[in-house]
Formats: structure tokens, sequence, C-alpha cells
């Protein structure tokens, strides 16, 4: 046993704090989702990303070949820790590229596909940035009934369908889609496919649907007989509702970077409520002490996720537990949160103006983004209906 | 980063399992229930001869001199089976004190006795609030002669009537700051004046009203300084805070499994209730709290192990293990239906022990509030970042 991380990614810890000291303005505000929204954000959103690449930190995890440092995975995990803590923005390039298109893509794609795309992300660069294509309007948590037909002819995959909640699609150069090439398959899971789509193909429409806060983040995207190369085809055709599984599982493993995240704002409300004296009062103390608890529980089980990984162990359950845990966690601190800064909660989290902002807007925007987090990459439900069958050995129960 | 067991421990974990499920299977625990010992002498033996006692004793003492994670490996095996006995309170409370803060002479007279022979001992720390905080003890101590006289009592003593010893906190001076003035006493537990009785636990885990009238004690039975008894009262509550927790975390494994196994069996509607959404996600929440208890439990005890212990992850186990015990074994019960709210089903045991272990060790709130001071006195990393 051993719960410390090892020297090489400590001494990572002490040169992400460097940088962000230099690269990282620490009284801007801290709002969710405004990065694809405004188009100053996400110029510097894409301008730290560039940064990032070019330390190497944007895709460290990945092998040398396809530009990344080969890091560990405990490299990894403080990156995430700290990315978390100090909210450093653009190391996702949109919300889908590093975490799970590229780790997918390795597991799954050609050699000319990595060559093509892994580079891409790595780099930094807006061709490098990509959107997710799952949601359908009739295609929410039962994913496998999704319709949007890519249909096979001669070189080509022909798509028609629509996609929607799209995070970031504005912004994407590339969609990492699933489609159903086999429509006449038995089983619905059997007839899917992983394709490739150039957003700037013929065809494809974007149009915007504004977040609760009005923010422009989702969008739909509609799709009249776009052509696409076969050889964007990634893995086996119809084999696409395994491979999605492993994508949704890195899209899940998002946990450590929440936890620290949550002790971001832990170590806030704690200094806020000192500050105010609101600290001395027991029931701010000890619901904080509470908060504290939950948040270390958080922690250790993404680390036991990763370590179980680590050793090339499949985690099944434990993305969806902790993606699942991550989501009361979330909307307790929102709760508490917005409990201790009172009235200022209130404030239109699009307003940019400080004099109304408590906290630089971390608990309002935690408080906001909490309701949706816990429908994003799964609801949680969804993920309790995911650990009951493969964490505890239950029948299905839908 | 490192969540694996060795070898090593894995095996003692798997002496530990086979031993307690073979000598305590559970009609065994549910006749204990009735004893007036509240445990088996006989098996007490054969846990001493087989060495258990001894497990973070030093050598010189005649223990093994394992490491603490063995002790954890221990108790979370113990509170699996709910196996009732002193070893908590004998191995995990009193020896680790002594051998921490006694006299080369205390230590070689006791330690020994312990690790070999299993003399049991007791731990007197609750009085009338039955809280752990400092100003609670009042226990009266006062300086006659060469020693001591003890006055007062001592609440919720484990297997107090079956010690051989009890280590009695006691107040010697009475101070602005409550932690100073405290002494802590080894206490015969056949002195004249010590007077004990039965409380009457919901659990039948054996616990204690000790009375103390006019108890002398020598000044060679004082354990550590004078006045400065704090320091022992709060290293044993830390150290025992993370093993206790670790019972219960090993309680709420085992009521998890009994209640995940009963939803597989039990049909309605034609089919196990198991296979319902709303039970399925009862079931899930109580799978992440075991996970994450058991897994800050792992990270406190290793840190004790590595000599680095952290005061507030220490007061996090337990203030989880409180909340997770409790909220698995009500769940647990509620899976079960009416048969779960009875004595003959298992999984009673595991509710009724949640609540007898939630005290020991510090309650919630009291740990909460050790919590907050930390969070309190600490310098936030973003504070340094500016």
């Amino acid at each position: 046993m051993d719960f410390k991380y090892d020297e090489k990614a400590e001494a990572l810890r002490k040169q992400i704090r460097e940088f962000v000291k230099e690269n990282l303005p620490q009284d801007k505000e801290r709002g969710m989702f405004s990065e694809e929204h405004d188009d100053d954000e996400w110029a510097f959103s894409m301008n730290m990303s560039k940064k990032l690449s070019e330390i190497g930190w944007l895709t460290m995890s990945w092998p040398k070949a396809y530009g990344g440092m080969d890091a560990s995975v405990w490299e990894r995990c403080i990156l995430g820790e700290e990315a978390g803590y100090w909210g450093i923005p653009g190391l996702g390039m949109g919300v889908s590229g590093t975490a799970w298109v590229g780790p997918s893509m390795m597991l799954f794609g050609t050699e000319e596909q990595k060559k093509k795309y892994l580079p891409l992300i790595a780099s930094g660069d807006p061709d490098g940035v990509w959107c997710t294509g799952y949601s359908e309007p009739d295609a929410g948590s039962d994913m496998a009934s999704l319709q949007t037909r890519a249909e096979r002819v001669g070189d080509e995959y022909i798509i028609n369908g629509q996609k929607v909640w799209t995070s970031a699609a504005h912004r994407s150069r590339w969609c990492w889609m699933a489609c159903r090439t086999d429509p006449d398959a038995k089983r619905k899971h059997d007839g899917l496919s992983v394709i490739i789509v150039d957003m700037k193909s013929e065809g494809v429409t974007i149009r915007p649907i504004p977040n609760i806060i009005g923010a422009h983040y989702f969008n739909e995207i509609f799709f009249k007989d776009v052509r696409v190369p076969a050889e964007n085809l990634v893995g086996k055709e119809n084999n696409g509702w395994n491979q999605l599984m492993q994508a949704l599982a890195f899209e899940r493993g998002i946990a450590l970077g929440a936890s620290s995240r949550g002790m971001r704002l832990l170590d806030e409300l704690v200094q806020y409520t000192k500050e105010t004296g609101d600290f001395k009062r027991s029931e701010i103390r000890q619901k904080l002490a509470d908060l504290a608890v939950d948040i270390r529980a958080l922690r250790i089980l993404a680390l036991e996720a990763a370590w179980k990984a680590s050793k090339g162990e499949m985690v099944i359950y434990e993305p969806s537990r902790d993606k699942a845990y991550n989501d009361e966690v979330m909307e307790k601190m929102g709760i508490i949160g917005t409990e201790i800064i009172g009235a200022y909660a209130q404030v239109d989290p699009m307003c940019v103006s400080k004099k109304w902002k408590r906290i630089l807007g971390m608990i309002e925007g935690n408080y906001w983004g909490a309701a949706g987090m816990a429908i994003a990459a799964g609801t949680t439900d969804t993920m309790r209906n995911i650990i009951a069958q493969f964490g505890l050995g239950l029948p299905r129960g839908y | 980063m490192d969540f694996g067991f060795s070898k090593d421990q894995d095996l003692i974990r798997k002496s530990a399992r086979e031993f307690i499920e073979k000598e305590c299977p559970k009609e065994k625990v549910r006749e204990l229930k009735q004893d007036k010992k509240g445990f088996d002498t006989k098996i007490w033996k054969k846990m001493a001869n087989l060495g258990f006692m001894g497990l973070v004793i030093a050598e010189e003492y005649h223990g093994t001199e394992g490491d603490f994670l063995d002790l954890m490996i221990f108790m979370e095996e113990i509170g699996r089976n709910i196996f009732p006995c002193p070893f908590f309170i004998t191995v995990c409370q009193c020896a680790p004190a002594i051998e921490e803060f006694g006299t080369a002479a205390q230590k070689k007279n006791i330690l020994p006795k312990i690790a070999e022979k299993g003399e049991i001992w007791s731990y007197a720390v609750n009085e009338d609030k039955a809280d752990y905080e400092a100003s609670d003890i009042q226990l009266s101590a006062v300086a006659k002669g060469d020693g001591y006289v003890l006055n007062g009592t001592k609440l919720f003593v484990p297997y107090a009537n079956s010690a051989k010893k009890i280590l009695v906190v006691g107040r010697t001076t009475q101070s602005d700051n409550p932690e100073e003035g405290i002494t802590l006493f080894i206490v015969d537990a056949n002195s004249d004046g010590v007077e004990i009785e039965e409380i009457p636990t919901a659990a039948k885990d054996m616990k204690c009203e000790v009375r103390f009238n006019n108890v002398t004690v020598s000044r060679d039975d004082v354990l550590g300084e004078i006045d400065k008894g704090w320091a022992i009262v709060d290293y044993v509550l830390q150290y025992g805070a993370v093993l206790k927790s670790a019972e219960m975390s090993g309680g709420t494994q085992a009521a998890l499994d009994i209640a995940n196994k009963y939803a597989k069996e039990r049909f309605q509607f034609g089919k196990p209730i198991g296979s319902f959404q709303s039970l399925q996600h009862r079931l899930v929440k109580m799978l992440t709290e075991v996970d994450g208890l058991k897994n800050l439990v792992y990270e406190a005890a290793w840190n004790i192990d590595e000599g680095t212990p952290n005061k507030m992850l220490n007061s996090m186990v337990k203030v989880k293990a409180n909340n997770v015990y409790h909220r698995v074994c009500f769940d647990a019960v509620y899976i079960h239906g009416a048969i779960g709210w009875t004595e003959e089903m298992d999984i009673s045991l595991y509710l009724l022990r949640a609540k007898a272990n939630e005290n020991d060790c510090g309650g919630t709130n009291f740990h909460r509030e050790r919590i907050a001071k930390e969070l309190e006195s600490y310098e936030p990393d973003f504070l340094a970042m500016k």
C-alpha cells in the first residue's frame, strides 16, 4: 500500500503551479461553460491549449508518437487535480478531444487515423477541436436507440439525421459520431458504428441551444446527405456499442478533477466564512466539515479507480460510481455554498461585473452547473443502473 | 500510489477471517449476547495462543511487531462478523497507549502479559456527558501520600467487568484550558472502591459503568506525565478512531453483501426484488458509501503506519464510518422488508452494532468539530498563490 504520489508526479505538481502563476490570472472570474459561449473566452482557452501543448501537458499520457509524453497514470492524475483546483481552461480541446476521442482512437482507430488526428489534438490548434454526437431527440439515456443513419455507398458513408445537446459543436472541427449503420440488426445495440465527421462538410447545419443560464454551449446538428469517406469509420462497422461503452468510461472518469475542484470551492468557502465571521457558527462549521469528508471520499474513490486502471484492470463500474457520487456531492456543495453567499447566489452567472460576484462567481456557477452535470455524460440514475448491473451483479431493471 | 495489499497482509486477513468464522459463527454471536461476560474466554485464549494479541506489540515485549495495517485488517475482519471480544479495547486502545507513553518498567510488566496471555484491559474515558471533549473529563484525582485518590464515575467502559486493569482518565488539576490537568492512571479492576455495573445496551456489546470511590493508585501506576494526559487521550482517540472505523467498515461490507444477496433471492411480482430500479439504486448508493469508507480507512491507516498520521483525515474517517454504517444498515433492513426488523435476521445484529460503535472514539458532531478546527487553521493553496 502507498497513498502518496511518487516524486516525479509531485515534481510535476510544482511545475504546474509555476505555470498557473505565470499564465492564469487568479482574479479571473470562474463561472461554468463560459468558454464555449464567448469569443474572447474561447480565444483565451485555445491560447492556453496551445501553451499546454507546447509543454506537452495537453496530451501528456499519450505515446510520444502521437504527440504525448508517455506520462504515467499518476502524472495524469496530478494534472487532473491541479486543473480542477486552479480551473485551468483548454485542457479538453473542446470537451471531447483529449478526454475520450484520443484514447478511444488509440484503442480502436486505424494507424492512418491515429497519425492524422491524434497529433492534431495534441497540437492545441483549432483543427484539433472535437465535439461528440451521441444524443438525439429520441435517444437520451437509451442511447442505443439512436437513428442517425450512415449508409455505406461505395467508398463513402452518407449520413442523415439529427444530433442534439452537442457541446461545443460550434467550436469544433470534427465530430465523433455514433451512427446507425445496420438498421436491420436484431439487437439495436448491434447496428451502431463510430464515424468521424468533418464539421465543414456540406450538409452539416449547426443550430445553437441556449442553456439554462443563456450561454451558448449546446447545439443541435442536422445532417443532410453528408458524405464522409469510408476510411472515417473507427473500429469495426456495427461494433460501435462496445467502443462507445469504453469511450463513455473515459468520459465518466472525471472524478479526480471534480474532487479537487470541490477542494477549491471548500477552501474558498472556509476562507470566505472566516472573513465574514460565519465560520464561528456551529452550523456552518459542521456543514463545511461534512462537505470536506465528502470531497475527500470522492478523491479516494477516483484514485482507487485510477489505480485499478493503472494495473490494466478493466474499470467497469467505478467511473459510473464516481460520476454518480460527484453528482451528489456537487449538488450538496451547491446548496451549502449558495446558502453561505446568501442573496448573492441569485446574481446572473452571465453577468461579467465583479461588483455583484462573491468568490469569483464559483459558488453559483457550481450550483447551476450541478443541475446540468447530473445529466451530462449519462444521468445519475443511468449510472446507478450500470453500477447495479456491473458492480452488484443485479439483473437489468429496465 | 498503490491500493493493493501485500501477500503477508492478505494472509493475515485470511487467517483472521477463517478463525473468526470458525470460532464465532452468527449463532455464537447471538448466544454471546446473553452471556454474562459478553464474550467467550475459550476463544479469547485461542486468540492469545495464536499471537493475535501481540500483533503490533514490539518483539522486546513478546509481540510480533506487525504493522498498523495488520491491526487494521484484523479489525475489519472483526467488524465483518461482529465478533464480540475485548480485542479492540485491549489491543487497539490500552496496549498502544502503554507502549507509546509507558515507562520502561510499565512496558516490561504489562505488554508481555497482553501479548502472550491476553490479559484483558479496559479504557475509561467517557463520563456523564458521554462525549470525548477534554472538558468532559471530571473524575477527580487528588494527590495523597505516595499516590492518588480517585473519585467519580466512568461510563460506557467496554468489558470492564472482565478487565484485569483499567486505564482511567482523571482530572488532577482544574484549569482554564480543559486539556491541561488530565492524568491517566492504571487501576487494578479489583481495587477497593471500584464498582462495576453493566449498562444495558441494545447491541449487548458489554459496556459498563465504573464507579470509583476513594480508589487509591500508586505513583508508579500513573501513565505518562501528571497533568499532561490529554496528549495520550488524543493519541488513543485518533489511533482508535481509525481502527474502530475499520471495524465499522468491515460491518458495512458484510451488511451490503447480505442485502445484495437477499435482493437476488427474494421474489415478488414474479421477479427478484433486486431487479427493481428503486431498490437497485438504494443498493448502489450503499455500495458507493461502502467503497468510499473502505478506501478512506485504508488511507488513514496507511498514514499512521507510515508515521505521518493525519488528524483531519482520522476524524473524517470516523464521521464517514458513523454515517455509512447507519445508512447501510437502515437500507439493508429496509431491503429485507419486515423480516429485516426481527431478531432472527443477521442484518439486525449489524444495525444494533452500528449505533453501539458510533460513539466509540468520538461521535459525528465531535469529529466534525475537529475537522472544522483543522480547516480553520490551515492555509489554503489558493491564498499562497496570490
